[in-house]
């Protein structure tokens, strides 16, 4: 598989190509493929038995239950699906910023992340939202490799964050929940609202809450007015170190902030800096927190 | 408190109102665009409001500058408290250092207190001012002349040291602060001393005088005289005068050590104002005698003494003279002065003494050694003569002169006198209206004294001063001579006949230190400055083969004038407009300002450091950061 938008090298995909994604729960899925579904199907892996009424399938009668009950039983098997990964980028201006880029890193992760699921023969689905909102519609397969990576790499970081809207707009859409992996910097006032939304249906939410060095450790200094690269009124700082000082001190609070919230709704928060290179990410803090294998 | 210049204060508060001004205009912050102010938001919630004076209630750097005005501008209004001291811009100050600032009754000494005072003053001079300092107490210095350079002038200050001899005559430093004052206006004469000085009747200076009495007490017991008479071979007497300065009937006791031994002590009533004398034998060996009052007194320099046994060598002294009876007769009868007369037309000496007096005649070339000069009749290479003065009324130049002890003049007369000039080597000990009558001093290493008249146009030689004065004189100018050849008075040259095969001379000062002394043309001479303390000065001449001979000589610190110590609180000076008695202390209170704009400007400089700290922190942990990388790397 040759790269597509420049968004890996091919070696690193090798690398991908051993990672499998993981999910903590059944979902019910819209083909067959390899994934235990909840529903009840045709493969090999024995499930239930359920007394048989009209208008069943009788060609799944368990005779042999019948000869010892004289009762009609069907046997039932485990349906094995496919599970359609949900990725979901904040394509916001906030987003398209720092050194390493915090969209060029989403991205990159998003991709790495669905070339891992279409490989699982899984679906994956891409929505970005921010200024212009684009979406990438199920893609199944290795086929979908491709224009994954191509519509990821064109994407352009623009416009407001409306993380909420954008989220009430998506669950409501999504016919088929699963894995979702949310790639933001959740800098809006509204993210509670935001995760409160998405987590009205049964999505495996994992938030990656991605922030560039710059706004750990701002290089700020004197008198200033900040302009918000998305707009709105500026604020007037002094940047001195005991400002700075309260800034990291608030930062870290609301982080600690987000995480609270986030384990109150069982979403998976994952905190990512984008000075952390991808492949350790992928290789080792996604593993370990059972997010691949 | 006052304020020297108000006006600044209103500088100030314009300063202030421009800051806080520039601080409002300059509320254009420079533009950063971040990727969201969400956190920023949060933080600086109070910072966003739009009134400028919220906008300015938290920037610790205008208020450290408004701070800095605040204390900027009242330092610039130089305030000041009223304090003793003075307040013109033209400062003359006039420190006593004779014998009696010595007195410990201010601690720690008079002239210590005098010194830190005249500091003090230098420290209140107005910016710009200048000072000059005078010390008065033997000759007048003046070690710091019209400067502002006010280290310089502490360290003419901390330089002043007390001087035993000389009395302490002001006549000469007010008469040079007159001049001062009179080329500046707004002068100010401070003088500091016990009062205990000369004050001429008829100077008025153009310029107002503050006088800082020092001293509190007049408690002093001095010794007054201290010798070993040889009366008759083999008869050694001692005697002793002690007197009482002091306002007090007081008992001491007077401790008497021969050649460093104990001899006796004497316990003795002093009335005030009495003296009380001690006459003993002693045993004929003895050498050196020193006495000293046990006990304190506010003076101590003048309890203790010395004296040693008066030499017997016979001191040569010659006499060029076409026939003076008076001469030769007052001469020929000082103890251990062997006199050797000359006619005038003798113009070669074989001999070498240590004195010759030229009376009425004048060699050339002159003779060698020190000279007593009477009547010169032309001009020599040391002086000159410039005409005739016509019945000249002497009276002595000042009023403690050695060359003068004991001599009153009232009763002499003379006819005429030659006017003797240019003789900047000497200083004037008789004077008159028109011109000195009796020079001496020291010139080419030799000591000459120059007696105008002619003993025969005077009716001196007929009055008890004479012997008195040529006793004077011949032991002035042939040191070891008679009967008190040994004591030399503080401060004075003390000047040593050697003979040729000299070729070294070394004394031994009371402290122990050695000096060496190169012969010159049959004299060597120790420098008055080197004569400043009381004791004993060991004199060895050395020759080729060792020691020649070793002389022995005696200061002491005792002065009619100076063993009077109680403090005066008025000192008579005439100031000008309106001759106005000089200042008492309370008088002069109040007359200085004290200005304290000092620490304000040094807490102005430290408010401004901190806010300059403050502004460039940024750029400190930058650097502080650096260094800390760099060490660890």
């Amino acid at each position: 598989m040759s790269d597509v938008g420049g968004l890996f090298e091919p070696a690193f995909l090798k690398q991908l190509d051993r990672l499998v994604l993981l999910t903590r729960r059944s979902t019910v899925g819209q083909m067959q493929g390899e994934r235990r579904s909840p529903r009840r199907g045709s493969s090999i892996e024995y499930a239930d038995f359920k007394p048989y009424t009209a208008g069943d399938d009788f060609r799944q009668i368990d005779w042999n239950l019948y000869a010892r009950l004289e009762k009609f039983f069907l046997k039932l098997f485990v349906a094995e699906e496919e599970i359609t990964l949900h990725l979901l980028i904040d394509s916001s201006a906030s987003m398209d910023w720092g050194e390493p880029n915090k969209l060029r890193y989403a991205a990159q992760l998003a991709g790495a992340m669905g070339y891992i699921a279409l490989g699982g023969l899984d679906r994956a689905r891409v929505q970005a939202f921010g200024g212009n909102a684009t979406r990438l519609p199920a893609q199944r397969g290795r086929a979908g490799v491709v224009p994954l990576f191509r519509f990821l790499s064109q994407l352009q970081g623009q416009g407001p964050t409306n993380l909420v809207d954008a989220c009430q707009r998506y669950v409501q859409t999504t016919r088929v929940a699963g894995p979702l992996l949310l790639c933001t910097d959740l800098l809006t006032p509204d993210w509670e609202e935001a995760l409160r939304t998405l987590s009205r249906r049964p999505f495996e939410i994992t938030l990656m809450h991605i922030l560039a060095p710059d706004e750990l450790n701002p290089p700020l200094e004197g008198d200033l007015k900040l302009l918000d690269v998305e707009g709105g009124d500026g604020v007037d700082v002094s940047a001195d170190l005991d400002l700075l000082q309260r800034y990291v001190e608030r930062l870290y609070a609301w982080r600690q902030e987000v995480e609270t919230f986030c384990n109150a709704r069982g979403i998976n928060y994952i905190f990512v800096e984008t000075t952390l290179p991808l492949d350790t990410l992928l290789v080792s803090v996604l593993r370990e927190r059972q997010l691949l294998r | 408190m006052g304020l020297l210049a108000p006006l600044m204060l209103g500088l100030g508060a314009a300063v202030m109102a421009g800051i806080v001004t520039l601080y409002i205009l300059r509320l254009r912050r420079e533009e950063r665009t971040v990727s969201s102010t969400f956190l920023w938001q949060q933080l600086v919630r109070d910072v966003e409001a739009n009134a400028p004076w919220q906008r300015l209630r938290n920037n610790w750097l205008m208020w450290l500058q408004l701070l800095a005005a605040l204390l900027l501008a009242p330092a610039l209004a130089r305030p000041f408290f009223k304090t003793a001291g003075v307040s013109g811009k033209n400062l003359i100050l006039i420190i006593d250092r004779s014998a009696s600032m010595g007195a410990v009754d201010a601690d720690p000494t008079r002239l210590e207190r005098a010194k830190s005072e005249a500091i003090r003053l230098i420290d209140q001079l107005p910016d710009g001012a200048r000072a000059t300092v005078m010390a008065i107490g033997g000759e007048l210095d003046v070690p710091a002349a019209a400067t502002n350079d006010r280290r310089e002038l502490r360290n003419a200050i901390n330089g002043i040291q007390l001087r035993l001899g000389g009395g302490s005559d002001m006549s000469q430093a007010l008469s040079l602060a007159g001049a001062l004052a009179a080329r500046e206006t707004d002068s100010e004469v401070a003088i500091l001393s016990d009062g205990q000085v000369t004050v001429p009747t008829s100077t008025t200076i153009p310029a107002k005088i503050r006088f800082f009495p020092l001293g509190e007490s007049a408690n002093n017991q001095a010794i007054a005289a201290v010798t070993l008479n040889e009366l008759a071979p083999g008869a050694l007497t001692f005697f002793a005068r002690v007197r009482n300065n002091g306002a007090e009937r007081v008992v001491r006791r007077l401790v008497v050590e021969l050649d460093g031994t104990l001899f006796n002590a004497y316990d003795i009533e002093l009335p005030p104002g009495q003296d009380q004398t001690i006459n003993v034998d002693v045993p004929a060996s003895t050498q050196i005698a020193h006495v000293y009052l046990d006990g304190t007194d506010a003076l101590p320099s003048d309890d203790q003494a010395w004296a040693v046994r008066p030499s017997n060598d016979p001191i040569p002294v010659r006499l060029v003279t076409p026939g003076n009876r008076f001469l030769a007769t007052v001469l020929g009868l000082m103890p251990r002065v062997a006199v050797t007369a000359y006619l005038t037309e003798t113009a070669a000496f074989t001999d070498t003494p240590m004195l010759t007096v030229l009376d009425a005649s004048l060699p050339d070339p002159l003779p060698e050694g020190n000279l007593l000069i009477i009547a010169p009749y032309r001009s020599t290479a040391y002086f000159s003569v410039t005409g005739v003065l016509d019945q000249p009324v002497p009276r002595p130049s000042l009023t403690e002169e050695p060359l003068l002890r004991g001599i009153e003049l009232g009763e002499v007369n003379i006819l005429r006198s030659v006017h003797v000039e240019n003789a900047p080597w000497a200083h004037t000990v008789i004077d008159s209206s028109s011109g000195p009558l009796l020079i001496a001093g020291e010139v080419d290493g030799r000591r000459i004294a120059i007696l105008g008249f002619d003993l025969h146009d005077s009716d001196l030689p007929l009055n008890i001063a004479f012997p008195v004065l040529m006793a004077n004189l011949v032991g002035y100018l042939a040191p070891g001579s008679g009967g008190e050849s040994a004591f030399i008075a503080p401060n004075q040259a003390l000047n040593i006949s050697v003979t040729s095969d000299v070729e070294q001379v070394r004394v031994t000062l009371p402290n122990g230190a050695t000096v060496e002394l190169e012969p010159r043309q049959g004299s060597a001479t120790l420098d008055a400055a080197q004569v400043s303390q009381a004791g004993i000065y060991t004199v060895e001449l050395h020759g080729a083969g060792g020691v020649v001979n070793t002389q022995r000589y005696v200061v002491n610190a005792y002065s009619e004038s100076e063993a009077t110590i109680n403090p005066v609180p008025v000192l008579d000076i005439a100031q000008a407009g309106g001759g106005v008695v000089g200042s008492t202390e309370t008088e002069q209170a109040q007359a200085g300002k004290d200005e304290w704009w000092r620490p304000l400007a040094l807490v102005a400089l430290i408010v401004l450091l901190i806010e300059w700290v403050l502004a460039q922190r940024g750029g400190m942990t930058r650097l502080r950061l650096w260094w800390r990388a760099r060490r660890t790397a």
